[in-house]
């Protein structure tokens, strides 16, 4: 995919979250804007570094290093960043992804049939198996270094 | 690319999701959410050929190269939520790199279904692990797909594509009502190697306790990011010699034989 149509992706992806930043949590396309061009601009320069870097790097993880950077306390400008990245409400910015993700899922609905009940089931305690291990984990070492 | 049909039904999709809201309902004494992201995933279901036929077979494909992308943005935020809470993360660094072993919690729990159920070297490659896609990479490399144990990880990675975020998301929402589980280790639990699915479990806790949002989506894009980290060489090391030696084990526990491979040369001998 060429940069220029990474770049027109986003922007439609942002401008969908400005209205379903409006219509659900209520908050103003004009109060959101700021933050939703930053995130824009983050992920732009993410996946142009992907290109560019010789190194093969995912664009995710530039992506993520760069906004975790920006707000880390202490580092020039992050209280800014933080208060208008905060503006933009975290489930408004996924409803128009899995919006686009329910779409392509109705390619996979054909190998559903393949893969039968059986396999279903199983799908279900594997999810169930990896979710209540971790937490359990997760709680028990939480619980000894005192976070919870 | 320029496919506008596409990008105005997705704007249709985001403004009922988001008009309907999210919905909170007591079910005893906990409250389970359901989340406009779930509507918007599900409505785009019913707008494909098998239902509604409104969107097309383009319209499917040109969406599956679009996610990618979008995606981005919603990285950018997670790591805008990573930032201010370094502190607690660094502290909190043990729970999140150990939580990581829980992914074996698939495999005790898995396998023995699977073989229960009458799966035979299917249940290896449906049960190492929670089959995204570098377990499905790792499997066609192993066994190739066309194998049973390929036949299993397909079928949990189609299953997991298609009903994943629903179950992961409303799953979240039940254990911290009905469970003494703290949200902070559900967060971390959350990170399984699939953003969609960590997003929707994030995306519960988060509406059930706004107060500590940020430390909950920062927990789990972090689990996430470690998952994507070291959850292939967990899922080589560690999963699936466990998956292969517990599947010898249950079998033997069904059947009273132990399992004979198909194509295996002795066999073939005699």
């Amino acid at each position: 995919m060429k940069l220029k149509d990474s770049l027109i992706i986003l922007l439609i992806t942002a401008f969908m979250t400005l209205v379903g930043n409006l219509v659900g949590p209520k908050i103003s396309p004009i109060e959101a804007l700021p933050g939703i061009l930053i995130l824009v601009a983050v992920s732009f320069i993410g996946i142009a570094l992907a290109k560019v870097v010789p190194i093969k790097i995912p664009s995710v993880a530039y992506i993520v290093t760069l906004a975790t950077i920006m707000t880390i306390p202490g580092f020039p400008f992050s209280a800014q960043i933080s208060e208008l990245t905060g503006k933009v409400d975290f489930l408004a910015l996924t409803t128009p992804i899995l919006a686009y993700a329910g779409i392509y899922t109705g390619k996979n609905l054909d190998g559903l049939k393949k893969t039968g009940w059986k396999i279903a089931i199983v799908a279900l305690f594997v999810m169930l198996g990896t979710y209540i291990g971790s937490a359990l984990i997760a709680q028990v070492i939480l619980k000894i270094i005192k976070v919870i | 690319m320029r496919n506008i049909k596409l990008h105005a039904m997705v704007l249709v999709l985001v403004i009922i999701a988001e008009f309907i809201g999210p919905f909170k309902t007591q079910v005893g004494v906990g409250t389970i959410v359901l989340l406009p992201m779930l509507y918007a995933l599900i409505l785009g279901i019913l707008l494909t050929p098998k239902f509604a036929k409104i969107a097309n077979e383009k319209d499917m494909e040109d969406a599956g190269s679009l996610i990618g992308v979008t995606l981005m943005l919603l990285m950018a935020k997670y790591g805008t939520t990573i930032g201010p809470s370094i502190p607690v993360i660094i502290k909190s660094s043990p729970a999140l790199i150990l939580q990581e072993l829980g992914n074996i919690g698939t495999v005790l729990l898995g396998v023995p279904i699977a073989v229960l159920f009458g799966l035979k070297r299917e249940s290896i490659g449906a049960a190492h692990s929670i089959a995204r896609e570098p377990n499905v990479a790792l499997i066609g490399e192993r066994f190739g797909l066309d194998s049973p144990e390929g036949e299993g990880v397909l079928g949990v990675y189609i299953i997991g594509t298609v009903f994943g975020t629903i179950f992961i998301g409303i799953l979240a929402s039940v254990l911290a009502a009905y469970t003494p589980f703290h949200p902070y280790a559900l967060a971390m639990a959350s990170g399984v190697g699939s953003a969609s699915m960590m997003t929707a479990s994030v995306g519960s806790l988060s509406e059930m306790f706004p107060q500590m949002a940020t430390e909950l989506q920062a927990f789990g894009a972090s689990s996430n990011l470690l998952s994507g980290l070291d959850g292939i060489y967990m899922s080589i090391w560690i999963a699936l010699p466990l998956a292969e030696w517990l599947y010898k084990k249950v079998y033997r526990m069904k059947y009273g034989a132990d399992p004979i491979r198909e194509n295996n040369i002795e066999e073939d001998r005699k």
